[in-house]
């Protein structure tokens, strides 16, 4: 029976090309609307880090020293050298890891060396980050453990990284200079843009991940500075300019890293909180912490929702779209009812002839929601050049795969939108073909 | 005097009102929260920095080669990099400073009368030269500007100092509401640096915090090794056009640095890009569903002529004039479109308040909906012309005809 | 096979009720070929109607073919009219966008009947009526009587125990309209049993009996000719056979 509707909906549907037509762009406008911007929310709003966003916490803690507390809301979001050093001695947590983001110069390896040095996104962080955040590797891996307590001179460095120094090749333990120092590729970075930046959700979440990643130790003996935000509250005294960098840097207290722990099950993240509120106390004694302590461990995804990383336009423009594709199948429905009811005879035949209500209700429901499906698809189509135009904005990733992409979930979602656009637009039409009874238009026609 | 009956008609053709008030009355939501967000957003977009922003370029020169990285080399590399740049044609001024209009960073810091203990105030803080001001197209509208030996004395200034400093006016009056501001005092807001008020600035606007327009600009030349150093151009003429000449020649001079030349306007649409983006999609939304509920009414009056020839046909037969059909069916359509604009006004507060609760967005303005409210009535009224003057060539035989 | 005991059946319009059968009660056995004539307006389509299970009635009761179908769902009755009833029209209300094969097969396809056994069926019916040749004409593409006859071909495939005409050859000429009506005396002949609501005298005249309603009641009950020889034999023949 699904054959026998089908082909007579086709059947009717090019009976009225122009009618049709009407129909079934509608549809695909509404449908396409809506898909763009639902894919443009799923994209940014999906979880940047499945499987795992569930064990993934950033901490936060104030420690700002003046009197004076910019931070109403909270405590500030950054963490201080000092305060990052000794959560990340902590050995609850399976994994941990605090990072900044600076821009340094790479010089491309002494037979390239006729070529102009470039200043590459570089960001210091530890071993155990890549794991964290799913990092996928080409080649080799991360450093170890070791390596960051020294620090060694090794490096992770980015697919397009690698292609422009190496020309693309397994480069692991071949070498470049970064800034005044040469560092070895420990691993190579596959083709890596994940939407949001997990890690980096306070200062630049959707940004491209940076080209180079070094052993955080470096920032005292490279001086390396943050590029990115960065808080001060304390202004420094005569004479400590001369002090070394890493000194400075532990008396200063600027505020710029961003720390994050994974805890697996719950005992560990109250294990974890406890700890931290027992390291504040401590602190609070020796003079530091001054304000009232509020030591956050907040999970990933409830992280992305306080610091409002997907814009709010972006679910504004959703809900909006969502309502477009409503009123475009409220439209649909005078049309579909017009083109129902000008067949009235025809369905009184076959009702005579033995078509029940509902096996008439089905056949031009069937009709429906296969212009929904036609509309639909072409609505993909126009969810795409819409993509597009969004794509010229946030651009593409170093892999050149764009910011924006429809997946197989939102095409069926999209799918799944043109059977319900269908199904508004049908539905009353379709009851009312149905209701109408059948001796009314045998006889004369 | 037509009312009775084309109500009366009305409530027998129920689901055709139905739709058409439910039609008119989403669209008139959405639409009326489309044009809220885009005027605001328009405002976002169209607030002026306060500068000449079509004359200037910045220039951002970041050292990599040895050498480069002690201070009294980059200093002198700054004051030759000015020489060259203002000694090229159509160059009308150029500095050192950290002010970079439109530029998304920045930074903020509180400040204090010094001796109050209320909440410190946020400004915006950058460095400049005395050509600073020069190259931004504005003038001192009440003091004076930086002198050579307060810039070349700036960057060594020990933090006991006072610094000599221009603010702008919206910073002045907050501070000193009296509008007396030159050659009074301000402190960082733990008063371990004091601040002197020279001059004024008249506007200033970069979104940035809380301190959108307040900003005080502290006498200093700032090249460093890290962070390298940034130059404000203006020009005679469009800036882009000389950009090229630019580079070639501060690389002649170093080239053991990295360059980036941008005009200031290229650097603003890019601050501006995700918002007229918005802008740009609403408005398309917009048309589209305008055009997509056009198309409905036309369809569903398309469909109540046709289901009323003969009625028309009888009408006409009868005595009633072309005119008088169009009228019924314009006067119809009329109802009909007032019932849903009328609740598509409630409707648009409903959706403004659930966008504002729990997305985003400004409240609606009542003359946003009746903006709205007046286009989807005209809009409404027009799509029913075409179906109604096509009902009213139905011929008055039609009455007699069998069909 | 038909019998109806004190329908009335009622429209309703605003305010106004009409009756458009007043206890009206009828029996018509297997076999027999009726007509039925009347002015317009005097219920006759209604009759027509609610023989057809198209209407529902308000009071009495209807049975056929031994069933009591006075009481039926939507989906019960489509059943009947599907397997029992075959219907042809004054304007042979064929489908206009379907083929002379389509048409006669949608009956067919809401008995759910397999594809080959539909196939087999329609060629059949087609051949019975001489349109073999015209199986992928459209509608629009055949005269009149054609049509017609696509129509009751449309009925043959589904085998029906009653067929209902109303007025099958009101729009015909008078050639074809006899063509139509040789058809339909062969149908009976073979043993269904045919109501046909006619305004013309000649062709009321081949039926058994005729009918003559009036103001919503059976006003003639009389049996003209209860079964005239000749056709006693016809029937006999295929009882026999």
């Amino acid at each position: 029976m699904l054959t026998y509707n089908l082909r007579l909906a086709w059947k009717s549907i090019r009976r009225h090309p122009v009618l049709s037509t009407l129909i079934i762009a509608g549809i695909a406008l509404g449908v396409g609307v809506s898909t763009t911007f639902i894919t443009a929310y799923h994209v940014l709003a999906s979880d940047p880090v499945p499987g795992k966003s569930g064990s993934l916490y950033y901490v936060r803690t104030n420690s700002w020293g003046a009197v004076d507390n910019p931070f109403r809301e909270g405590p500030p979001p950054l963490l201080s050298y000092r305060d990052a050093r000794e959560i990340l001695k902590n050995g609850v947590p399976v994994r941990r890891t605090a990072s900044f983001a600076s821009r340094m110069t790479v010089f491309p390896p002494s037979q390239k060396s006729q070529e102009r040095p470039t200043r590459e996104g570089v960001r210091l962080t530890t071993s155990d980050f890549f794991a964290m955040f799913n990092a996928p590797f080409q080649y080799g891996g991360p450093w170890n453990r070791e390596a960051d307590a020294k620090p060694e001179a090794v490096a992770v460095i980015s697919a397009a990284l690698n292609h422009r120094l190496f020309g693309g090749q397994d480069s692991v333990g071949r070498t470049f200079r970064l800034d005044d120092r040469d560092f070895k590729v420990a691993g190579v970075l596959a083709p890596w843009r994940p939407r949001v930046r997990a890690y980096d959700l306070v200062v630049d979440p959707l940004a491209e991940p940076e080209a180079v990643f070094i052993p955080l130790e470096w920032v005292g003996p490279m001086e390396i500075r943050v590029s990115g935000s960065q808080y001060n509250w304390r202004s420094p005294e005569p004479g400590e300019e001369k002090l070394p960098f890493l000194d400075r840097l532990v008396l200063q207290e600027s505020l710029f890293f961003q720390l994050w722990v994974e805890l697996p099950d719950e005992a560990r993240v109250k294990a974890f909180q406890s700890w931290l509120d027992a390291y504040v106390a401590e602190q609070k004694k020796l003079g530091r912490f001054p304000h009232r302590p509020d030591n956050r461990v907040t999970p990933l995804l409830a992280l992305m929702d306080e610091l409002r990383v997907v814009p709010p336009q972006t679910k504004a423009l959703a809900a909006i779209s969502l309502l477009f594709l409503v009123v475009a199948a409220l439209n649909l429905i005078g049309l579909f009812l017009g083109k129902f009811l000008a067949r009235a005879s025809t369905v009184g035949v076959r009702r005579a002839l033995g078509a029940s209500r509902w096996t008439i209700f089905v056949q031009h429901l069937v009709e429906c929601e296969l212009m929904g499906l036609a509309g639909g698809t072409l609505g993909v189509l126009l969810a795409l050049g819409g993509l597009a135009i969004l794509n010229r904005v946030y651009g593409d990733g170093p892999d050149g795969v764009p910011f924006f992409q429809l997946d197989v979930p939102m095409i069926g979602g999209a799918v799944l939108l043109s059977l319900v656009a269908g199904a508004i637009a049908g539905l009353y039409p379709a009851w009312r073909i149905c209701a109408i009874p059948p001796a009314r238009h045998l006889k004369n026609q | 005097m037509e009312f009775g009956p084309i109500f009366r008609s009305l409530l027998r053709n129920r689901a055709r009102v139905v739709l058409i008030v439910a039609e008119v009355a989403l669209t008139l939501a959405i639409v009326a929260n489309c044009m809220s967000l885009i005027l605001d957003t328009r405002a976002q977009l169209a607030r002026e920095s306060g500068f000449d922003d079509e004359h200037m370029a910045l220039i951002r020169s970041t050292p990599f080669a040895e050498g480069l990285d002690k201070q009294e080399v980059l200093d002198q590399l700054v004051d030759s990099d000015l020489e060259t740049l203002r000694a090229m044609p159509g160059v009308k001024a150029a500095s050192n400073t950290t002010l970079e209009p439109w530029e998304a960073g920045g930074s903020i810091s509180a400040i204090r009368l010094p001796g109050t203990r209320d909440e410190p105030m946020e400004s915006q803080f950058y460095a400049a030269d005395p050509s600073t001001f020069d190259s931004l197209g504005i003038p001192i509208i009440q003091g004076r500007g930086f002198t050579r030996e307060e810039f070349e004395h700036g960057a060594s200034a020990t933090p006991t100092e006072t610094l000599p400093v221009v603010i702008s006016k919206s910073l002045a009056d907050a501070a000193f509401p009296d509008g007396k501001a030159v050659g009074r005092e301000l402190a960082s807001s733990d008063e371990s640096q004091r601040y002197l008020v020279v001059g004024l600035i008249d506007h200033f606007y970069k979104p940035l915090g809380a301190a959108e327009d307040r900003v005080m600009l502290t006498p200093g030349r700032t090249a460093s090794f890290d962070y390298g150093s940034t130059y404000l151009v203006r020009t005679e003429g469009d800036p882009g056009a000389l950009l090229p000449r630019m580079e070639k020649a501060l690389l002649a001079k170093e080239k053991g640095r990295f360059l980036r030349l941008r005009t200031v306007v290229e650097v603003r649409d890019e601050y501006h890009r995700r918002d007229r983006l918005l802008v740009g999609t609403l408005n398309g939304v917009m048309a589209l569903l305008v055009l997509v509920t056009a198309l409905g009414i036309v369809g569903l009056t398309s469909f109540s002529v046709t289901e009323r020839r003969r009625q028309i046909g009888t009408r006409r037969a009868l005595g009633a004039s072309k005119a008088a059909i169009v009228r019924q069916f314009l006067l119809e359509n009329w109802m009909v479109t007032s019932l849903g604009v009328v609740l598509g006004a409630a409707l648009a507060y409903a959706l403004n308040f659930g966008l504002v609760t729990w997305v985003a967005g400004a409240k609606l303005s009542v003359l946003v909906v009746a903006v709205g409210a007046a286009g989807l009535w005209l809009i409404g009224v027009a799509s029913a012309l075409g179906p109604a003057l096509r009902g009213a060539q139905v011929p008055p035989a039609l009455a007699t005809r069998n069909v | 096979m038909l019998k109806m005991e004190s329908i009335t059946k009622i429209y309703r319009t605003g305010m106004v009720e009409t009756r458009a059968l007043r206890d009206f009660s009828l029996e018509v056995e297997e076999g027999e070929f009726v007509t039925i004539t009347g002015p317009s307006g005097s219920g006759k389509t209604t009759f027509l109607n609610v023989s057809g299970l198209l209407d529902s009635f308000e009071q009495g009761h209807y049975w056929l073919d031994g069933m009591d179908v006075s009481r039926l769902s939507d989906r019960e009755m489509s059943r009947v009219r599907n397997e029992k009833i075959g219907f042809i029209f004054q304007s042979f209300n064929l489908i206009p966008d379907l083929d002379v094969f389509d048409n006669v097969d949608v009956p067919l396809r809401y008995r759910g009947l397999k594809a080959r056994e539909r196939k087999e069926r329609i060629e059949k019916a087609v051949g019975m009526v001489g349109l073999s040749s015209r199986l992928r004409h459209l509608p629009s593409q055949l005269s009149g009587g054609q049509q017609q006859r696509v129509a009751i071909a449309r009925v043959l495939a589904g085998d029906p125990k009653l067929i209902l005409a109303d007025e099958p050859t009101g729009n015909l000429d008078s050639g074809m309209a006899r063509e139509i009506m040789d058809i339909l005396e062969q149908v009976n002949e073979a043993g269904t049993t045919i109501i046909m609501v006619t305004h013309n005298p000649e062709h009321a005249a081949r039926a058994h009996r005729q009918l003559h309603i009036a103001d919503g009641r059976m006003v003639d009950l009389e049996r003209i000719a209860p079964f005239p020889l000749n056709r006693t034999e016809a029937v006999t023949r295929q009882v026999a056979g």
